[in-house]
């Protein structure tokens, strides 16, 4: 097999992978917002919590005179290990022990966009925040 | 440059419409695709991210594959199937591959016939069948591409909307798929029907597509 052919089947399959995940390169940022996000949570820091949230999540946590950092750590969300990410364009999510975490990729980096997440057979997760 | 250009207009016309429409293709999609995303929260990507998506990619692999798709039946099934009255089609009683003579192989070779046309064996079979086997290939590789891309751009989906991603065999089952690949493979063969059946009764004067002007509706096989 020449070169060339080599270096475009290598290519053809760089690509198909990419295309198909993206995998390992893309997956540590996600799953770093999803790791500070929970250890924000667990230290009872609300304020650094819903900074690692997005807009609309944060949003949705304030209600009446509760602020979001007050709101989230009051949650006492589950979270867990880490058991897989997955990438996908600009969405991931973060399968945890106790928890599964969605994040959105944001120009500043990932920011959570649900968290205490039930899974729901064929339905979308129902989480305890969400956008 | 001026010979050049009047001996491959057909082809120039076309790839010029081609790469016009694709252009155009994605500066719409990425619009529309900038819209979607603010609508649901996300933010604005540039030209250059969504050239490269999942989400165009996908948009531009399941139409090929249809047209190519397209092209390989209407290449092979008239090899085989005649349609009398048709310009598409060869005349009733010659369906399938013909002769030696009528194919102009080996010892049949004019002087300037393709120089696989005049070997035997392997090359001439892969040469008599180069243009199936090219269209085929683009056929499949255009739907490898759309499973790839169209897994990548429905798990996008699937975690925008807070569902599981799925795996590529769990997708080229899914209704998505087949409903992307369905909706453009009807299209193509209900435009491939409409040539092969108005072509019997309607003309376009001038064209190879049609019989010439005053043929009978009942003459097949005659190009314009």
């Amino acid at each position: 097999m020449s070169m060339k052919i080599k270096s475009m089947l290598v290519a053809a399959a760089a690509l198909t992978a990419c295309l198909t995940g993206c995998a390992s390169a893309e997956d540590a940022p996600a799953e770093d917002a999803a790791r500070q996000f929970y250890a924000a949570v667990q230290g009872r820091d609300g304020e650094r919590a819903c900074a690692l949230l997005a807009p609309e999540a944060a949003e949705s946590l304030r209600t009446g005179s509760e602020t979001c950092a007050a709101a989230v750590v009051g949650l006492d969300l589950p979270g867990g290990d880490i058991l897989g990410v997955q990438v996908w364009g600009d969405e991931a999510q973060v399968r945890m022990t106790r928890d599964t975490v969605f994040l959105h990729r944001f120009p500043k980096g990932w920011l959570v966009r649900g968290a205490g997440c039930e899974p729901r057979g064929d339905l979308p997760y129902d989480c305890e925040v969400k956008t | 440059m001026r010979r050049f250009v009047k001996d491959n207009a057909l082809s120039l016309f076309f790839l010029t419409a081609f790469v016009l429409s694709l252009v155009g293709q994605s500066f719409a999609g990425h619009a529309a695709a900038n819209e979607r995303q603010i609508a649901e929260g996300g933010t604005a990507v540039s030209w250059v991210e969504y050239v490269t998506s999942a989400e165009f990619t996908v948009d531009v692999a399941e139409n090929w594959q249809s047209e190519y798709l397209q092209f390989l039946l209407f290449i092979l099934a008239t090899v085989y199937l005649v349609q009398r009255g048709s310009p598409e089609s060869k005349e009733p009683g010659k369906e399938g591959g013909e002769s030696d003579a009528d194919q102009q192989v080996g010892r049949h070779a004019e002087p300037d016939s393709p120089p696989w046309a005049r070997n035997g064996g392997l090359r001439q079979g892969l040469y008599g069948n180069s243009l199936g086997l090219a269209m085929g290939g683009i056929f499949l590789l255009s739907w490898l591409a759309q499973s790839v891309t169209g897994t990548a751009s429905y798990n996008a989906d699937q975690l925008a909307q807070l569902q599981d991603p799925v795996s590529w065999g769990e997708y080229v089952v899914s209704a998505d798929f087949w409903n992307r690949t369905l909706q453009n493979w009807q299209s193509e063969f209900l435009a491939v029907l409409s040539m092969v059946a108005l072509s019997i009764y309607l003309r376009q004067r001038g064209s190879p597509e049609s019989k010439p002007v005053g043929a009978p509706h009942h003459a097949t096989g005659v190009e314009g």
